[in-house]
């Protein structure tokens, strides 16, 4: 039986797994795989995030140049679907180039940092109930510490960044890796708190705790809406997606950290990169989103209630959608200038994650209604919007002091 | 390892990357190497917590140290000598001789403490140190709860004494003019830059 499975992995990464039926007889029993199954899930994981790494940069570029209403890489294979490859080739065969005043050791090792703690996390996250794949969990590996795990290799990814800047031996890559490590400093403390509110409510760590509890309950997006759009944010920050990504601020530092960094070390480097996004984009819908679970009206429909509760499929829908929420944030949103991220982090971020995180606690400890958290997200959304209103409005005498415009 | 605790391969590989990364802490000439090393260590500590059913400690070990703490070393090392990173000269030399004192003490003490040790009949049950356990033993009013808040007031004054070393005439400029109380701060370059950026 396990034999027969093993060959029918499909080999195709991630789209190839939604074709597997979903195994909807839930076991109670704590199951534990064999270690030669973790083994080939973990492949099986890494093959998928490189595979998708692959096509995200193509889906990126396409998608900023339909944004910026241009046609983007169209040209390789049919409508550019073979540019990764291409891409691949181009920077495996290009000239390895190391600076002669560099350290080489960690000029070597940073790289191998970023993408080896990139690639550590996203087997914690569940894709479906226990026994789902081919009788095997859906996921690597079930720790009870799972979101503090996520949030160590996370933040031991980050020394990949700066000790490339530091063994360049360049002013440009050392900037770059300064700011990366001041803006870790900061924002890591608002993600850490905005984390701590769904830990706090469920009053688990562990990711599949998580997901079974906004089963019951509800996703927990509609209790803890703060806590999620602080969430998004300072998983923005984290990826150094582009509000934030000062660490390689083209127009300023040429590459940031990664400017003496050519060849395959360079697209290391991407690698990493989109890696934390796609890591980031499977755990915020695991977090907020119910996870797996399909959405639970749809479930009242007869009969897309039962054709459509695939786990796969929704946990890829939902992973698609922040992917491409994302990629619109690029496209929409400038880079910040240093102090004001330096100002947004300490003074916004941790200030209303705390505040939120401290409403949450008293919430758990002095046992009042869900419904309360429900109330006051709805209000901070509501307050949100007033302040995004008002704040907009000192804008409104600039516009008309334009010469020509005014007077 | 203490009287009738076995030795397993693994506990000899986890002494030997401790120790070695604790040399290379120690003797390495770069400072950033020597970071480097401190994360190596800090990251196999963490791997024995969690081969003592300590997981929650483990992951606390590399968030706290292995990522917050030596993030503000580096951070530093760059920021103040990042020229002077690779010379490799002792800053202290008077050190040698009483570190040495000090690592045969702690030698003695570990060499007590293991001939010595006596393991409990019955272990409290850990339960992978889960803060569920934890948390009531730290924070249980019977327990460690004003001890850990006394701790927490000890860092709040430690860093508000950081920010009055920053910048003291910012804060003593007002106590200095005792004729004008109410005068606040002036406001600095940084602050007038905060308006006209607004």
């Amino acid at each position: 039986m396990t034999a027969f499975s093993i060959r029918r992995v499909p080999k195709l990464g991630f789209v190839g797994l939604l074709g597997i039926a979903p195994a909807f007889a839930q076991a109670s029993e704590a199951s534990t795989d064999p270690l030669w199954m973790v083994g080939i899930k973990a492949f099986l994981v890494i093959f998928g995030l490189l595979t998708a790494f692959a096509y995200m940069t193509l889906i990126e570029r396409r998608i900023l140049a339909r944004i910026q209403i241009r046609q983007g890489p169209n040209r390789v294979g049919p409508d550019g679907l073979l540019q990764p490859l291409a891409d691949a080739i181009k920077s495996i065969l290009k000239e390895d180039i190391v600076p002669r005043a560099a350290d080489k050791l960690v000029f070597w090792l940073a790289p191998m940092i970023s993408v080896t703690f990139a690639v550590l996390t996203f087997g914690l996250i569940p894709f479906g109930p226990k026994h789902a794949f081919f009788g095997f969990d859906p996921w690597v590996i079930n720790l009870d510490v799972g979101i503090l795990y996520i949030f160590a290799v996370s933040e031991i990814a980050v020394y990949g960044i700066f000790l490339a800047g530091w063994a360049s031996n360049s002013k440009y890559s050392l900037l770059g890796s300064l700011r990366s490590s001041a803006a870790l400093i900061s924002y890591e403390l608002g993600l850490g708190m905005s984390l701590l509110a769904p830990v706090v409510l469920v009053g688990s760590l562990n990711l599949q705790a998580i997901v079974e509890w906004q089963h019951t309950h509800g996703w927990l997006i509609l209790y803890l809406l703060p806590a999620f759009a602080l969430f998004v944010v300072s998983s923005m920050a984290e990826a150094a997606r582009t509000p934030f990504d000062l660490p390689e601020a083209e127009q300023e530092l040429v590459g940031g950290y990664n400017t003496e960094y050519s060849s395959i070390k360079w697209a290391l480097f991407q690698m990493a990169e989109y890696i934390h996004l796609i890591t980031a984009s499977a755990l915020i819908p695991t977090l907020f989103l119910g996870g797996w679970r399909m959405p639970g009206f749809l479930t009242a429909i007869p009969w897309i209630g039962g054709f459509f509760a695939w786990p796969y499929l929704w946990m890829f829908v939902k992973i698609a959608l922040f992917l491409f929420f994302f990629i619109w944030v690029r496209g929409t949103f400038f880079r910040l200038r240093y102090d004001q991220l330096m100002r947004f982090g300490w003074g916004r971020l941790l200030p209303l994650a705390l505040i939120w995180f401290l409403i949450v606690a008293a919430v758990v400890a002095f046992k009042l209604p869900l419904s309360i958290l429900a109330w006051l997200s709805a209000l901070s959304l509501i307050g949100f919007s007033i302040y995004v209103v008002l704040g907009a409005k000192p804008q409104a005498p600039r516009r008309t002091m334009r010469p020509g415009v005014g007077d | 390892m203490g009287v009738g605790m076995a030795v397993s391969f693994w506990d000899i590989v986890a002494a030997v990357l401790l120790v070695g990364t604790g040399i290379l802490v120690v003797r390495l000439q770069n400072a950033v190497r020597a970071a480097i090393a401190l994360i190596a260590n800090f990251l196999v500590i963490a791997a024995v917590y969690v081969g003592l059913e300590a997981r929650f400690v483990a992951m606390i070990q590399i968030i706290v140290y292995g990522g917050a703490i030596v993030v503000l070393f580096l951070f530093v090392i760059m920021l103040l000598s990042a020229a002077r990173a690779n010379v490799g000269e002792d800053l202290l030399p008077g050190l040698q001789a009483p570190a040495l004192i000090g690592a045969l003490g702690l030698a003695a003490i570990l060499i007590y403490a293991l001939t010595h040790f006596q393991a409990p009949a019955s272990p409290p049950p850990l339960q992978g140190g889960l803060p569920q356990v934890l948390g009531p033993l730290l924070y249980g009013p019977d327990r460690w709860l004003y001890a850990l808040l006394a701790v927490g007031f000890l860092l709040l004054i430690a860093t508000v004494a950081a920010v009055v070393l920053v910048e003291p005439e910012r804060l003593t400029r007002s106590t200095e003019h005792p004729a004008h109380p109410s005068r606040g701060p002036q406001p600095s370059p940084q602050d007038e830059r905060e308006v006209v950026g607004r």
